[in-house]
């Protein structure tokens, strides 16, 4: 057994201190500055450096505490809790460029990226060119042979930490034909480089994440030498495909610490507020959408726990896992925070009072929709997938070990090479949704067996709409229906991740049927709650928040101003 | 008074100079107000347009907040609070009231609106701000407004005080403060507040200390202040849908600029079947949009007493959807609807900007429980068919010239319910004479969602101490049937249509009525997309023709 938070993390969120304290130099007031003035946290990066927070994106033969990527994410968590700017500006981008190096690289390219990491500097994941998107075969930055030499030209634009990376990982074209084994991931150490051939691009302005050092670089047949490619050449997609599946599992999964706060926020200006005779949080519709966004929470999380330990345990199907957690969690997170917006009214609009740091939650988490890999580009790529899946899981597979759901049991090391392009139709997790049903129930849990069988009979109808897909709907000329396929079949699966999370678990509240049925709920139809589950999930809600206890699957204790001052 | 068309020609003018994009992209970022913008609308003369004779067409005024809103927010709505700000005199002034705020509008006064203040929000009946009569027949007035747009820019102020100190519905008086008249610190200007978006704009609020006003700048009797703001809201609140229509045909444009240029996959994005639907289904919300903006503009002059309800479900329905749209174009957008610098377009900026119009005069929550309380009739209405179908064939029919205002024919609470959503079963007879079987299928399920909630709405009866949520989902599916009514009745309506216009033709009405049923696939939503990609004009739709 497990803790499914590390203890490192209370040793985090010391170091960033209160963020109610206005004079803390990393608390809310300074992150909303920075903001301001469009810059990355400095005392924030600072602390984050003392942390050290770089050794939690190397894996342990290279010094780092890359263990379980789960532990990873809850200490994310805490950092886009804070600030979802240094989440992403000090620490995940970093970790992309690492994971594609752990993933493809030879020891002594990954002990140097390791280094680098462990020594407080940046590594930039140099992939995305404003032509091509997502369609990483379009990508033209190229990359020439020229004797014992590569020679890179081109542009890489819109990229996180670019110009102060002291190494970049860029996907360039080896090979002009078109095809999957074109392109090779090049390691590219900036301090090894002429400074000529090299232009800086302007920072790209955005709405959010302003103070994100968003830059490009052009090259101009920059000569590297040959060692630099990570992998076999013509390997780059394929490992930029593979280590994806790590990244848009654990990100999505860290950017519910920015739900997370935006509901603590809510609940806060809403408890103080009073409206029409009374305090506005006990208005009934208020008190709906706040149970609600907290189921709706607590669902993002099982599903990004359930993924992240499906790294571990079944990575052959990460393929799949890791478009449905992007696809449903980044839904789940931006809708919410919509909503809760919704219910602050003029005050979600201030950029200044006690609720000022919603506006720029709001504005940060959007690109956990597009950013790294779109929503719509993970569905599409289960389109592919689906008759596979169908034909040899959803109506009769092998069903996930008890380790994918029990949050506080062993988890085996990352196993990068275990990673597969596809899934070849197994879906445990889909498969584990019959086995439960033949397993023991507990009498008291009748709606939420209710659900399941539901639950199976919507495989079942999926099952038999997939198997028979014809090749050309598994593309992007697909039909819509298509799509809706994959989008139930993702929403099932959260429903699932829900379920099993709930007969696995010791945590009295999770144990609950509450969280399930709403999750049940809320992916079947439009209304509120039925009454029981709102007031389980709101007095819950309100215990947490009383007793300062995260609103995630971990409800941990957070930092807050009276535990300083004891 | 200036037209749309002339109003787009003018500002097209001005492209290179106050109203080029970069420019208000500088200003939002700086967040410096719009004043060479707005100096454009003075010259053009948009402020005359905001008086309201009764010679007045609404929706004309309306199709100018939108071609406004449609290059920039930010300015539409700093500009168009004027009207906001006078409607109330425009309502219930005296002669010479209307006369001398008539004048000062033309002029370019601009005018703000303070009933909100810090503490209280939509929560009018909390009001601190205290008007006290004076020996000479005057008011003093004493307190605080805030989040109060134009509150440092105004010259004048149409302020909610209360005047009873016991409030209450007949305690407070709207009062038209003239700051020209006041003595210096009499009107403390606090702090810009600084928002999400609408950056420029000039958002704060006001102290009056001991500010004493002549007796003449009563509007109407003391306690008349509530419901003389509730009337106006009726006017304002419909307006402000040109808001929303214009950032929606802001978003389209861009939306459709991207996918027929964007390669992707070695295919155009416009050309996706999966992309096309959502860009089918985005532009068939923009139309029931403006399909209930249509319908709730003309009704000012056609429904009159039923804008209590009309406006209630203009404001709710309208802001949100468009809203809710501009979220899915995001995401066909992706990053360079985050981009504030190219290749992002103004798309970063109108999201920012839009979301206050489901916020101000009145949120969609606040207007749905307005439309709630009144409930039990329209249940009642709807059941039993009643529907003044004379006005709503004046509402639905753009080519007839309106009527003349009259504002003395508002009410508080509409004794005729909402003979639109009412006459909805007589659209859908009319629509399966016309022998189109798509459309009358779809038809026929919208007509069965009525009778649904027509026995649902039976079973509602408003509580007190806070509306449930049950109850605001009622609220929003009277919303849908308002406006698969209007998107019916349009069409409809529509002079020189042949009687047996073929089905293909009715496409757009098909892709309104599949939206508004929720239906996720409708071939419908692809000639839809294929329509938006075709599309030319400045607005987005569905009279041909619009400017």
């Amino acid at each position: 057994m497990t803790p499914v938070v590390p203890e490192r993390v209370a040793a985090l969120d010391r170091l960033l201190g209160d963020p109610a304290d206005p004079a803390n130099p990393v608390g809310t007031r300074a992150v909303l500055d920075a903001d301001e003035r469009g810059e990355m946290p400095t005392a924030g990066e600072r602390a984050l450096d003392a942390y050290g927070l770089n050794a939690e994106f190397v894996p342990p033969e290279y010094g780092g505490r890359l263990t379980r990527a789960d532990h990873l994410v809850e200490v994310m968590r805490t950092v886009y809790r804070r600030d979802p700017v240094l989440g992403l500006g000090y620490g995940a981008s970093s970790f992309i460029a690492g994971v594609n190096v752990w993933t493809a690289a030879g020891t002594e390219q990954a002990t140097r990226v390791a280094d680098l990491l462990l020594g407080g500097h940046r590594v930039a994941v140099a992939f995305h060119e404003l032509a091509h998107g997502n369609d990483m075969t379009g990508t033209e930055f190229t990359a020439a042979a020229d004797g014992a030499h590569l020679r890179l030209s081109g542009r890489k634009e819109v990229v996180t930490n670019i110009s102060r990376a002291k190494a970049l990982v860029v996907l360039a074209r080896t090979d002009p034909r078109p095809g999957p084994r074109s392109h090779s991931l090049v390691l590219v150490d900036r301090t090894a480089l002429p400074g000529d051939g090299i232009r800086d691009l302007p920072r790209f302005g955005t709405v959010g994440m302003r103070g994100i050092q968003l830059g490009g670089l052009e090259f101009d047949a920059v000569r590297v030498p040959r060692t630099a490619v990570l992998g076999p050449v013509g390997s780059g997609l394929e490992t930029a495909l593979k280590a994806l599946q790590i990244t848009r599992t654990t990100l999505p999964a860290m950017a519910s610490g920015v739900l997370d706060t935006a509901l603590r926020t809510a609940v806060g200006h809403l408890s103080s507020r009073t409206l029409y005779g009374g305090p506005a949080i006990g208005i009934p519709h208020v008190r709906s959408v706040l149970a609600g966004v907290f189921a709706d929470l607590l669902r993002a999380e099982a599903v990004g726990a359930v993924g992240t330990r499906a790294l571990h345990l079944v990575p052959q199907s990460a393929s799949v896992y890791s478009a449905v957690v992007k696809y449903t969690v980044s839904k789940l997170l931006l809708d919410a925070v919509d909503r809760l917006a919704e219910l602050l009214g003029a005050h979600f609009y201030l950029r200044e009072g006690p609720s000022a740091i919603f506006q720029k939650l709001l504005r940060d988490l959007a690109p956990v929709g597009f950013g790294h890999i779109a929503r719509a580009a993970c569905q599409m790529s289960l389109l592919p997938q689906l008759p596979l899946l169908a034909r040899r899981s959803w109506t009769g597979g092998a069903p996930a070990p008890d380790a994918l759901f029990a949050l506080d049991a062993d988890l085996p090391a990352l196993r990068y090479d275990r990673l597969a392009l596809q899934a070849a139709g197994r879906d445990p997790l889909a498969a584990s949704l019959a086995a439960a049903l033949d397993g023991p129930w507990d009498g008291a849990c009748r709606q939420v067996r209710a659900v399941a069988e539901a639950d199976l009979a919507e495989l079942g109808a999926l099952a038999r709409a997939c198997a028979a897909l014809p090749v050309t709907e598994w593309g992007v000329d697909a039909s819509p229906a298509t799509y809706d396929l994959a989008d139930r079949y993702s929403t099932l699966l959260t429903r699932v991740c829900c379920l099993q999370i709930q007969r696995h678990t010791t945590d009295p509240f999770l144990a609950g049927p509450a969280w399930t049925l709403a999750a049940a709920h809320r992916t079947r139809r439009p209304s509120p709650l039925p009454r029981p589950v709102e007031d389980a999930l709101f007095d819950e809600l309100l215990a947490r928040h009383r007793d300062h206890r995260s609103f995630g699957l971990a409800a941990r204790p957070l930092l807050h101003r009276e535990e300083n001052t004891r | 008074m200036i037209g749309a068309a002339a109003l787009e020609r003018v500002l097209a003018g001005h492209e290179s100079g106050a109203w080029a994009e970069e420019a208000l992209r500088a200003l939002d970022d700086r967040e410096d107000f719009p004043a060479d913008a707005v100096a454009v609308l003075d010259d053009a003369g948009l402020a005359a347009s905001y008086v309201l004779t009764p010679d007045r067409d609404f929706p004309a005024l309306v199709a100018l907040i939108r071609t406004v809103a449609r290059r920039d927010l930010t300015v539409a709505i700093a500009h168009g609070k004027t009207f906001l700000g006078s409607v109330p005199v425009w309502i219930a002034g005296s002669p010479e009231q209307t006369r001398e705020l008539a004048e000062r509008v033309r002029e370019g006064h601009p005018v703000c609106w303070g009933l909100t203040e810090r503490d209280h929000g939509s929560d009018l009946l909390a009001g601190e701000l205290t008007a006290t009569g004076e020996e000479n027949g005057g008011w003093r007035l004493d307190g605080e407004k805030w989040l109060i747009n134009n509150a440092g820019r105004a010259r004048l102020g149409c302020v909610l005080a209360r005047t009873d100190p016991a409030g209450g519905s007949r305690g407070f008086g709207l009062f038209l403060v003239d700051r020209d008249r006041l003595p210096p610190g009499a009107w403390q200007v606090l702090p810009k507040v600084r928002t999400h978006g609408i950056r420029g704009a000039d958002i704060s609020g006001f102290v009056l200390h001991g500010a004493q006003v002549p007796a003449d700048a009563l509007i109407g009797g003391p306690g008349d202040g509530i419901a003389l703001v509730l009337k106006s809201l009726q006017l304002t609140r419909t307006a402000c849908v040109g808001l929303s229509l214009g950032a929606a045909d802001h978003a389209l444009r861009l939306t459709r600029d991207f996918v027929t240029r964007r390669e992707l996959y070695g295919r155009r994005l416009g050309s996706l079947p999966h992309v096309r639907r959502i860009l089918g289904r985005a532009a068939a919300a923009v139309l029931t949009a403006e399909a209930v903006s249509i319908l709730a503009t003309r009704s000012v002059h056609a429904l009159p007493g039923e804008l209590s309800v009309t406006s209630a479900i203009a404001k709710a329905y309208v802001p949100t959807t468009v809203q809710d749209t501009l979220g899915r174009l995001a995401e066909v957008l992706g990053v360079r609807g985050f981009l504030t610098t190219p290749p992002g377009g103004g798309f970063a900026k109108l999201e920012r900007d839009h979301r206050i119009c489901a916020i101000f005069d009145g949120s969609t929550v606040v207007n749905r429980t307005a439309l709630l309380t009144q409930t039990p009739r329209l249940g009642r209405l709807l059941r039993r068919g009643s529907a003044d179908t004379r006005g709503v064939r004046a509402a639905a029919d753009p080519s007839l010239p309106p009527a003349p205002l009259d504002p003395a024919r508002l009410t508080l609470v509409s004794a005729t319910g909402c003979s639109v959503v009412q006459s909805l079963p007589a659209a859908v007879e009319e629509i399966r004479a016309q022998g189109h079987p798509r459309l009358t299928a779809l038809a026929e399920a919208v007509l069965e969602r009525c009778g649904e909630l027509a026995a649902d709405l039976a079973d509602f009866v408003p509580v007190g101490g806070g509306l449930p949520s049950t109850a605001f989902t009622l609220a929003e599916r009277y919303e849908r049937l308002y406006a698969a009514s209007a998107c019916l009745h349009l069409f409809l309506s529509q002079a020189g249509r042949p009687a047996a216009a073929p089905d293909d033709d009715a496409h757009r009405l098909r892709a309104c009525l599949a939206h508004l049923l929720d239906l996720p696939d409708d071939p419908a939503y692809d000639e839809l997309a294929q329509t938006l990609l075709d599309w030319a004009g400045p607005a987005f739709s569905l009279l041909d023709g619009a400017p």
